[in-house]
């Protein structure tokens, strides 16, 4: 152990990330020797590695965004049928009602940052538990989207269409831009995170809540913001969303929020808040993607994936329980 | 006095960082009222709970009725007879006092509570203390005295042998501390064998008969207390250190002007009409028992609980105080007696909570400058003399004193000029205490204003410059420390001002 402490790269990105990137070598080593063996078709080629990044992007976003919130002790189970919300709507307004295309990315944004500012609103000024906002929200956003596109599924142009060019944020040419957009953004989050003063503000508060508001910062307006960053890049996250897959249809996106929390915890972000890792969060939907497209390669249903991404926020959160209570 | 019920020898135990107990004895004997002593962070509690099997033991033996034992719970421990009376009540306010006292081992009649049975065995019990409370009664309509009675009774309903009174009296007026005692010597007679732990010398006197004294950890030595004097045990207690020495007079100028002036504060029940003024420089004493309302005029005071009136003048002018945010900016800072769940944030560095209450000051644009915060934090450090590897090192590692200095630098980061500290010594070993006693004279020197909150009458005679003394929300005096005495002080503490 003492070894491992002094490793300078353990040092710098901490032991439990190191961890994760081994998980991350071995699945695809795992899922590289499994897959051939049992449908007879290779994996190590480029095409699966694509497959689970394009399922990272989008996801990428909606973890990302969720850290902010339960830094601060809170969930947010509403991320990914408010992502379906922003993607049907805003997709609505430009395949039904014509608008152009910028206006209607910036839609789904505003969708996104109007239920963040709502969820935060309830939560920090209304003191309603997050669990319940976010459930709430939830239901809300299906039913909003449901009402808007007369329960109608809205695909979004492919990208020989007129209005196809904003999947180059996906993919331009061959190269993966959505990673880049993704790191780009991981990186951006880190620095709010670690070097501003909301960052700052929101781990703390997710830490000891009263001892933060009794050194007169004001908690309410931080905690808010928190969701409200949540809801920003949720919007963002639905236009990788519609440049991976197109199609958008009412009343789903309850799974990625499971997914998008397991990236989150997975990755070193404590449940109790107070704890929050930007890096780590990134690996851990990375390792998630792969665990998804692995699965599709083994000809094995979505609904495997569900009851493993089930097992990892158990053991993820049972873990970081386990620590907390070594700790004391 | 008869044969020994409990032998506690050379036990042991270390907490990361602290030797909490360092081979200390304890030997109660039945028919006895045995005194466990010592300052705060003695560690009295530590002991009473490595023998009621809160914590567990590193080294040492415990002999009880003869065979050594060593309880894993409270449960086990009770079922043994070894019961604890807290000194916070532990008690469910919406039930009724027999619930309390059968809480979790509610007498059955098939497979319904026999209520009839449980109000019964309570009135058993409390003709057995001779106390006259009412079974069916709700527990929150009781005085403190009384359910500090009703605690008891719950402790002896468990056919109790040995009883640990943790600090009883704390809260309790002068004529409840008499029916206290009254019970007390009646479970004397019984042959029971009674630790009572309290910092109040002259009770010690009255009603126990040996004395064990702990210090920093360690035992000190037992006295028989009909043997020696009060200044006996306190230097037992007290040891090696050498506390500042207390006010003659009041170190104020005559013509300091007023910082803060406080009129007609109403919030809630237990602050009413609270109405004082601080002077630049002065350590204004806040003293009173238990629940007197020291804590929530000071959380009023400061926004932290809303008010329902009053007016508060700094420097002269009104101000609107609503959220502790307005009183932070109005130059007010606030030092919780419940530093973990008030004054710190234990999981983060000592540079984050230093700068906490003025992060502002230390952004460049957008970002946190965290080399000057690292800067402003090795100051206070240093000047504090605030003992740590590093400005990174997470306050939950630190000692409570230690702790406390990092609540003091957040405030003086925040350059705040009115400081109200509540219990500051609190859960902080012998030497620390000191420091902070030192420190606390430093800053009035410097111009610092010092409302300080304490339960210790030493610590406010020794400290204050003048002294406030609160009973039931109430301000019921002011004394000079020219005048002030114990028994003044207790005197306004337990009576109403009859004006």
């Amino acid at each position: 152990m003492d070894k491992i402490k002094q490793n300078p790269l353990v040092k710098k990105v901490g032991f439990n990330r190191v961890v994760l990137c081994g998980v991350l070598i071995l699945m695809y080593i795992f899922f590289s020797i499994l897959v051939p063996a049992i449908t007879g078709s290779g994996f190590a080629g480029m095409s699966h590695i694509m497959g689970a990044l394009n399922y990272a992007y989008f996801l990428g976003f909606l973890s990302l965004g969720v850290t902010f919130v339960i830094a601060t002790g809170g969930i947010d189970f509403s991320i990914g049928p408010v992502m379906f919300c922003c993607g049907l709507i805003s997709g609505y307004c430009l395949m039904t009602y014509n608008m152009p295309l910028p206006l209607c990315l910036l839609i789904s944004i505003l969708i996104g940052t109007l239920f963040g500012l709502w969820n935060g609103y309830l939560v920090a000024y209304w003191t309603v538990p997050p669990f319940i906002v976010s459930m709430a929200s939830m239901n809300m956003a299906k039913g909003i989207a449901s009402v808007f596109t007369k329960t109608q599924s809205v695909s979004w142009p492919r990208s020989t269409d007129a209005n196809g060019w904003f999947r180059n944020l996906v993919k331009a040419g061959g190269i993966p831009t959505g990673l880049l957009c993704f790191l780009g953004a991981a990186v951006i989050c880190a620095i709010i995170l670690n070097n501003t003063k909301f960052g700052r503000y929101i781990i703390c508060l997710g830490s000891n809540k009263e001892a933060v508001r009794l050194s007169g910062v004001d908690t309410k307006k931080w905690e808010m913001c928190a969701y409200l960053m949540c809801g920003i890049l949720v919007g963002i996250a639905t236009i990788f969303f519609v440049g991976t897959y197109t199609t958008v249809q009412p009343g789903y996106g309850d799974t990625y929020n499971n997914e998008a929390i397991a990236g989150c915890v997975m990755g070193g972000t404590s449940m109790a808040g107070g704890l929050a890792s930007i890096s780590g969060t990134v690996i851990g939907v990375l390792i998630i993607s792969l665990l998804q497209e692995g699965i599709l390669a083994l000809k094995l249903t979505k609904d495997i994936q569900l009851i493993i991404t089930g097992i990892i926020v158990i053991v993820a959160v049972y873990a970081d329980v386990m620590a907390r209570r070594r700790k004391n | 006095m008869g044969e020994i019920i409990l032998q506690m020898k050379e036990i042991d135990k270390s907490f990361p960082g602290v030797h909490a107990l360092d081979h200390v004895n304890l030997e109660v004997k039945r028919g006895e009222v045995h005194a466990l002593m010592g300052e705060n962070g003695a560690g009295k509690s530590t002991l009473m709970k490595v023998l009621t099997g809160i914590y567990k033991k590193d080294e040492g033996t415990i002999i009880y009725r003869g065979k050594e034992v060593e309880f894993r719970n409270t449960r086990e421990a009770q079922d043994n007879g070894v019961v604890i009376v807290h000194q916070e009540l532990n008690m469910v306010g919406d039930l009724t006092v027999a619930q309390n006292i059968f809480i979790g081992r509610e007498p059955r009649k098939g497979f319904r509570i026999d209520d009839k049975k449980m109000i019964e065995d309570s009135k058993a019990l409390f003709d057995r203390l001779h106390i006259d409370i009412d079974p069916t009664e709700k527990m929150s309509e009781l005085t403190v005295g009384k359910q500090q009675m009703c605690e008891i009774a719950k402790a002896i309903s468990h056919n109790a042998e040995l009883i640990i009174f943790d600090e009883p009296s704390a809260a309790l007026t002068e004529k409840e501390i008499e029916d206290l005692f009254t019970i007390i010597r009646d479970l004397r007679s019984q042959d029971l064998g009674i630790i009572y732990i309290s910092h109040r010398m002259d009770e010690i006197k009255v009603i126990t008969d040996r004395v064990t004294v702990m210090r920093d950890g360690g035992y000190v030595g037992t006295l028989i207390t009909e043997e020696c004097t009060k200044e006996d045990i306190i230097n037992m207690m007290v040891g090696r250190v050498i506390y500042e020495k207390p006010k003659e007079k009041s170190l104020v100028p005559a013509d300091a002007p007023v910082v803060l002036k406080v009129e007609h504060l109403n919030a809630g029940k237990m602050v009413q009409d609270v109405s004082f003024e601080l002077r630049k420089g002065e350590i204004l004493g806040f003293s009173g028992l238990m629940g007197a309302g020291r804590t929530e005029t000071a959380r009023a005071i400061f926004g932290a609980d809303p008010k329902q009136s009053g007016d508060i003048y700094v420097n002269g002018e009104k101000v609107e105080i609503n959220s502790p945010q307005d009183a932070v900016n109005h130059g007010i800072g606030y030092l919780s007696e419940d530093r973990r769940r008030f004054g710190i944030v234990v999981g983060k560095s000592i540079t984050e909570n230093s700068t906490m209450a003025a992060l502002s000051d230390y952004m460049s644009g957008l970002f946190i400058n965290k080399g000057k915060e690292k800067q402003v934090s090795e100051k206070y450090i240093k000047e504090l003399d605030t003992k740590t590897p590093s400005t990174d090192q997470l306050v939950v590692n630190l000692s409570g004193g230690n702790q406390q200095k990092v609540v003091i630098a957040k405030w003086l980061v925040r350059n705040s000029d009115i400081l109200i500290f509540d219990e500051p010594t609190r859960g902080i070993d012998v030497g620390a205490k000191n420091e902070i006693y030192k420190l606390m004279n430093r800053l009035a020197a410097e111009g610092k204003s010092i409302i300080m909150i304490s339960s210790e009458m030493t610590e406010i005679l020794r400290m204050s410059d003048r002294i406030i003394v609160m009973c039931e929300g109430r301000k019921t005096g002011e004394i000079n420390i020219e005048e002030a005495t114990q028994e003044l002080i207790m005197d306004k503490a337990t009576r109403q001002m009859e004006a």
